[in-house]
């Protein structure tokens, strides 16, 4: 590998061999080669050119000549012709490819011909919006201010607000201002509504799981406003690179979409290197932390000046990782500090700063969480360390795009953790740089998100027989709706007979809106937090420590009807784990298939489905810190937790225990540690979060192999006996003295309430899962697992990952 | 039934009849199978939008009483607006005038509000003419905004308590929702709410409108009573309820309730109206903070003489203990001014030991003393004594605010007292002034010395 480096040494511009000469260090110093498992080196690219199209309006172009741009990239010019041509799009380019330019040159342009022109720019968060308003006030002031161009957030004056609804051409705001602040009051943007034009979304990848779901619902409000003031506005969208953008933005805009995934933009020459953390216990697979080496490898390229940005995936993480570098780098007395932390609580103000700094040079530093992956202008930067893989394979290359934007050479380090998805990309470099796809899913129909914006939907506008929303059969819905008293018919449209403000209470960003607040009694009465429902009964349940802001609570009372948490704050040396246990029951099977040719085909069979979860926690572990004894337990009674949801699950059926040569707990263990690496490798495929997707064992009804139905399957599990409830993990089975499974069922099951949409996709990738997760497993050189394959090693019987790939083995032959 | 009460009423009056406008168009009698028509007594009226239930009522309370000018050029003149001629002429004849109250199916605004209840009242033959427009079902919206739209047109001055930011907006984007009925043009708008609250907030401290019936307008005396009044946030829930056939007779409460509202918003213009009018009687019989009130209100609407003489007969006729630096300080400021700058330091000197305005006080002397006296050794006196005042008070309190503001206003003070020092030395040579300029030099020294 340090051959490799070498040979670029001699034709590049200083900084690269500064960049190439810390990667050599690095290099030297991995004796074994287990510390660098992949050096990358990407290609500088040529930039494709191409003529402003002839009917651009020339006061137009020649405002973007004054700014520096001559021609345009292939896929610019390509895009823009696309939208002239009155389609839908979607343009997919890696970050710094000049997409805004994309949208912005036809939108303009269109005003610039006919001044009523209105157009809405959706941005998933507040600082893409401001970013952009910058761009488009230096090119309104090369064409004397002709157009109008705000943004409209909850930061807007409320003064300011109504000449934005008259004037503004251009609006840039954010789906949950659209959807609070918008909608419900479109009355008043009458302006914008019947000259809308053009509504543009950028980061569509951003939109997934349940908030993809909660827009693609916000859209179709959209558009049933717009139809209402005789408006069919045309979509343009941009996306990172992933696998499906066709498919997620048909899925979301529910109309045809051209793909655009060309790229004529130049790109520098880049090494991107997987860094992962020596091992220091072979035996238990631990690793050095993965937060002091991200800390070790930025420190290195700061001493050697270059520009450095580092990702954390948690804000806790920042503030850490700024720490260290901080003290490493001291600054001088009476100059500014040039290592910065930059994340969503800090001020406009300060980020705007931060900003500023990153581009004129001033900042050496900055260390972030996923706030500056998205398309926040900060110039380019020379290298990028990732502290833990970003969670999937799109963001990654977000954030590595950062380093080297345009021009020069760059590096991107990934630091990887020991969890299992980080062990297994840094492993498997060939996954990540092969660019296998990955698919960003949503489910619009999720009946909890579908009636919630079916509320807000009729408060716009009564819902009338000749509505559409999406494929979904709205009078069947409406009359459920009127049935609980939400709406009323009157004629044949259904009006919203409420007092409230449903959009106030939906957040798009999660599911429930139903949380808990904390409450710290240490002195003044003083909320500390919110948390949703579920994470409530498991993290402040009566007697959790609960952990915010570095600090240690203990919950004094957990008052359930008024869904309040009342902590105290404690110096305790232990934090609490609660005792989870959950069942699942399965519904309906909406489709099953068999095993892959073998001789256990006839034992194994993997189904999709609706289930039913019932979880409850019944009690918690004190842990102790830094020693991780378990140092107590306790007992909970807390009221057991019900959802109807979407899952995937494997059948393993007797034939094929039999024939595994360990005993019953190595087979229960086995199936643990299997069910472990199993979410790790569903969570990579689906791009989702871990907290997506849950994971239970339970044991196959036995009349229901084939076309069971749900009453069937009621009668045969007695609901009330105790053993009904399966522990969700190993080491609360042991505890709970389980007895063997007969033929289990492996549950991976959506997280939320009527199921985002995981489940489907999973059961189609079942070979591929399969083949992932076997390889996870084996190329881990733990003994007997660990953190990165099928669990801590403590919380399984010995050999339980022989099991594990025994079980795999049959699974995939 | 209703058409006979109304004769009745205006019979039982026996006032002149003035000549009214056209009468509107004559109602059906409710079918059998219409409850809440025949519980309010309705009829049901018809237009090229449909139908919906009205109801009429004549009542000889409150009476009208003629808009005298100068109120109604006080209550007109607001920052956005300036009338035109067609506006003011409008505005001057009564019978241009229609009183507004809506009630809705909520109060969080938004396109899904509606207001099913339209309440509208005008002057007629000396007393108040109501009609309140119902709709049955949302069915009738249309033909309700329509009606609605018909009267604004025949009398386009609109009379509201909070219907600035209430009532007429949602008015407007219903009639935007229709598509087909454009909303009416007013030709002005009064919202009694704004002189309301200035006038009797610092007696009542709420200003609404059930409280101002009672404590301004003497509803007992006037025999009105509010029997069984439907409290406002149950009004959403009794419409919704009698949509899904629920019982008529809240909605029978609801229609009272807002005819009180209609009744009491016309005698609130009453009210104000005579009190805003130039008249002595006027203001001779109000209670002293109303005074107070009326002054605050004539300062923002430009009435410096009368604000004056209002705030000078609050005064005099016993003003609480507490307003009394305030109406003290607005006094003085009127009084600089209008240039009685003598006057207007009088009755400084009397708050410079007042605990809130103390400072300020000083400042305006020193002032005072620095331009208009020519008096610099007692400028610089007060100036010296604000300066002490500000770091005794920053010595009490713990407020890092208050001690930046503090800090800032008294660099201001070093700032003058160098300057009267400066002054002092090129006029004069008495050794009193070197004492000064030689304290404050030291005060000066000090200040700068704290700051490092």
């Amino acid at each position: 590998m340090p051959d490799a480096l070498a040979v670029r040494h001699a034709a590049i511009p200083t900084s690269v061999t500064r960049v190439h000469r810390v990667l050599d260090a690095f290099a030297s110093r991995d004796v074994n080669g287990e510390v660098l498992t992949a050096v990358h080196h990407i290609p500088a690219r040529e930039a494709q050119w191409a003529d402003f199209p002839a009917w651009i309006n020339p006061e137009l172009v020649s405002a973007y000549i004054a700014k520096g741009i001559r021609r345009l990239y292939t896929h610019q010019a390509a895009a823009v012709e696309a939208v002239h041509t009155g389609k839908n799009v979607v343009i997919v380019t890696p970050t710094a490819s000049g997409k805004t330019l994309c949208y912005n040159l036809p939108v303009l342009n269109d005003v610039l011909e006919n001044s009523d022109t209105r157009a809405l720019y959706l941005f998933p968060t507040k600082a893409l919006a401001q970013d952009q308003l910058a761009e488009l006030h230096d090119l309104n002031q090369r064409l004397d201010d002709r157009f109008g161009v705000f943004t409209y957030d909850g930061d807007t004056p409320a003064d300011a607000r109504k000449a934005i609804r008259e004037k503004g051409h251009v609006v840039l705001t954010n789906p949950d201002m659209l959807h609070t602040g918008i909608l419900p009051h479109h009355t008043r943007w009458t302006r914008l509504f019947e000259n809308l034009r053009y509504i543009v979304i950028d980061e569509l990848h951003t939109y997934r799981g349940v908030f993809g779901s909660h827009l693609c619902n916000v859209l179709r409000r959209l558009r049933r406003i717009a139809h209402f003031y005789g408006r069919d506005p045309q979509f343009i969208c941009c996306s990172a690179t992933i696998a499906n953008p066709g498919d997620l933005a048909t899925r979301l805009l529910e109309s045809e979409v051209e793909v655009l995934n060309s790229n004529g933009a130049p790109a520098a020459e880049k090494t991107f290197v997987f860094y992962n953390p020596p091992v220091v216990n072979r035996a238990l697979g631990i690793r050095r932390s993965y937060i002091n080496e991200s800390s070790r490898v930025a420190q290195e390229f700061l001493k050697h000046d270059l520009q450095t940005m580092v990702f954390a995936n948690s804000r806790l993480h920042t503030e850490i990782l700024l720490t260290y570098l901080q003290q490493a780098n001291p600054n001088l007395p009476g100059k500014p500090q040039t290592i910065r932390g930059y994340r969503g609580g800090y001020l406009p103000n300060e980020r705007r700063e931060i900003e500023r700094g990153l581009r004129d040079g001033k900042i050496r530093g900055v260390v972030s969480t996923s706030a500056l992956e998205l398309g926040i202008d900060v110039g380019s930067l020379d290298t990028v360390v990732m502290a833990g893989y970003p969670g999937t394979i799109a963001a990654t290359w977000q954030r590595a795009g950062r380093a080297g934007r345009r021009s020069g050479s760059s590096c991107a380090v990934l630091v990887a953790s020991s969890s299992p998805l980080d062990q297994f990309i840094v492993r498997h470099p060939d996954y990540f740089f092969g660019n296998t796809p990955e698919h960003a899913f949503i489910q619009p129909d999720n009946l909890e998100i579908l009636i919630n914006h079916l509320k807000c939907a009729a408060f716009e506008l009564p819902i009338s027989p000749s509505d559409k929303f999406g494929d979904v059969d709205l009078p069947d819905l409406c009359a459920r709706l009127a049935e609980a008293g939400f709406l009323h018919l009157a004629g044949d449209n259904y009006h919203w007979t409420h007092e409230a403000y449903p959009a106030d209470t939906i957040s798009l960003r999660s599911i429930t809106s139903d949380n808990f607040i904390i409450i710290d009694l240490s002195g003044e009465p003083n909320v500390i937090a919110e948390i949703d429902f579920p994470s409530a009964l498991v993290f402040v349940h009566e007697k959790a420590i609960y952990l915010h802001g570095g600090r240690q609570y203990h919950v004094e009372h957990l008052d359930f009807k008024e869904r309040k948490a009342y902590v105290k704050q404690v110096d305790a040396d232990y934090y609490t784990d609660a005792v989870r246990y959950t069942q699942v029951r399965v519904l309906e099977i909406a489709a099953t298939s068999r095993g892959a040719e073998s001789e256990f085909s006839s034992a194994i069979s993997f189904s999709h489905g609706d289930v039913l979860v019932r979880s409850q926690v019944v009690g918690f572990k004190k842990i102790k810190f830094f020693t991780n004894e378990n140092i107590g337990d306790g007992k909970l009674e807390l009221p057991e937790n019900e959802m109807h949801t979407t899952s995937y699950w494997i059948t393993l059926e007797r034939p094929l225990l039999d024939s595994l040569p360990f005993s019953v707990s190595e087979r229960q263990s086995g199936m643990f540690g299997l069910l472990h690496a199993l979410e790790s490798v569903a969570t990579l495929l689906l791009m989702c979060d871990r907290r997506d997707l849950g994971t239970a064992i339970g044991e196959r009804p036995p009349d229901a192999s084939v076309g069971q139905t749900f009453l069937s399957v009621r009668s045969s599990l007695d609901p009330s006996s105790s053993s009904d409830f399966s522990p969700t993990r190993m080491q609360d089975a042991v505890s709970a003295n389980a007895k063997e499974f007969f033929e289990p069922n492996l549950y991976l099951f959506d997280a939320y309430p009527g199921g985002i949409g995981f489940s489907e996709p999973l059961f189609r990738t079942h070979a591929l899962l399969m083949q992932k997760t076997r390889e996870l497993i084996s190329a881990c050189t733990c003994e007997q697992g660990c953190p990165s394959c099928v669990g801590p090693a403590g919380d399984l019987a010995p050999r339980a990952k022989e099991a594990a790939l025994a079980i795999l083995d049959r699974l995939c032959a | 039934m209703s058409a006979t009460a109304d004769k009745f009423a205006r019979l039982a009056a026996l006032k002149p009849a003035r000549p009214a406008p056209a009468r509107p168009a004559s109602l059906r009698a409710p079918g059998e199978e219409d409850a809440l028509g025949r519980v309010l007594g309705a009829g049901v009226a018809r237009n090229q939008f449909g139908e919906h239930l009205a109801v009429r009522n004549w009542f000889s309370t409150p009476e009208f009483v003629d808009p005298h000018p100068v109120s109604l050029g006080l209550l007109s003149r607001t920052r956005d607006e300036l009338l035109s001629r067609r506006a003011r002429a409008a505005l001057a004849d009564p019978t241009k005038w229609l009183f507004l109250d809506t009630e809705t199916t909520g109060l969080a605004g938004g396109t899904g509000t509606y207001a099913f209840l339209i309440g509208l009242a005008w002057w007629d033959a000396g007393g108040l003419q109501i009609e309140q427009l119902v709709m049955r079902d949302f069915t009738e919206e249309y033909s309700l905004l329509y009606e609605l739209s018909a009267r604004i047109a025949a009398r386009p001055v609109l009379v509201t308590f909070n219907g600035k930011s209430f009532d007429w907006p949602l008015l407007e984007s219903r009639f935007t929702m229709t598509r087909s009925i454009a909303a009416p043009t007013l030709s002005s708008h009064l919202d009694l709410l704004h002189p309301a609250r200035a006038l009797w907030k610092f007696r009542l401290g709420s200003v609404r409108l059930v409280e101002l019936e009672r404590q301004v307008l003497d509803a007992p005396r006037l025999g009105w009573h509010r029997n069984d009044d439907v409290a406002s946030a149950l009004i959403p829930q009794y419409y919704f309820d009698y949509l899904r056939g629920g019982p008529v007779e809240p909605i029978a409460g609801i229609v009272r309730h807002n005819q009180m509202d209609l009744r009491g918003l016309a005698a609130l213009f009453c009210k104000i109206n005579g009190l805003l009018s130039e008249t002595p009687s006027a203001t001779n019989e109000m209670e002293s903070l109303d005074l107070f009130g009326l002054s605050r209100f004539l300062q923002r609407r430009g009435e410096p003489e009368r604000a004056h003489s209002a705030c000078a007969q609050a005064l005099n006729s016993g003003l609480p203990a507490e307003f009394r630096p305030k109406a003290r300080r607005d006094l003085a400021l009127m009084a600089k001014r209008r240039g009685e700058h003598a006057r207007a330091a009088e009755i400084w000197q009397e708050l410079v030991t007042d605990p809130q305005d103390g400072v300020y006080a000083c400042e305006q002397l020193a002032i005072h003393y620095e331009r208009h006296a020519e008096d610099l050794n007692r400028a610089a006196e007060f100036a010296l004594l604000a300066v002490s005042k500000l770091r005794r008070q920053n010595g009490t309190s713990r407020d890092p605010y208050l001690a930046a503001r503090s800090a800032r206003q008294e660099q201001k003070f070093l700032h003058r007292l160098a300057r009267l020092r400066h002054r002092m030395k090129i006029g004069t040579d008495v050794p009193e002034a070197l004492a000064i300029s030689r304290l404050a030099g030291e005060l000066e020294a000090e200040s700068l010395y704290r700051q490092r």
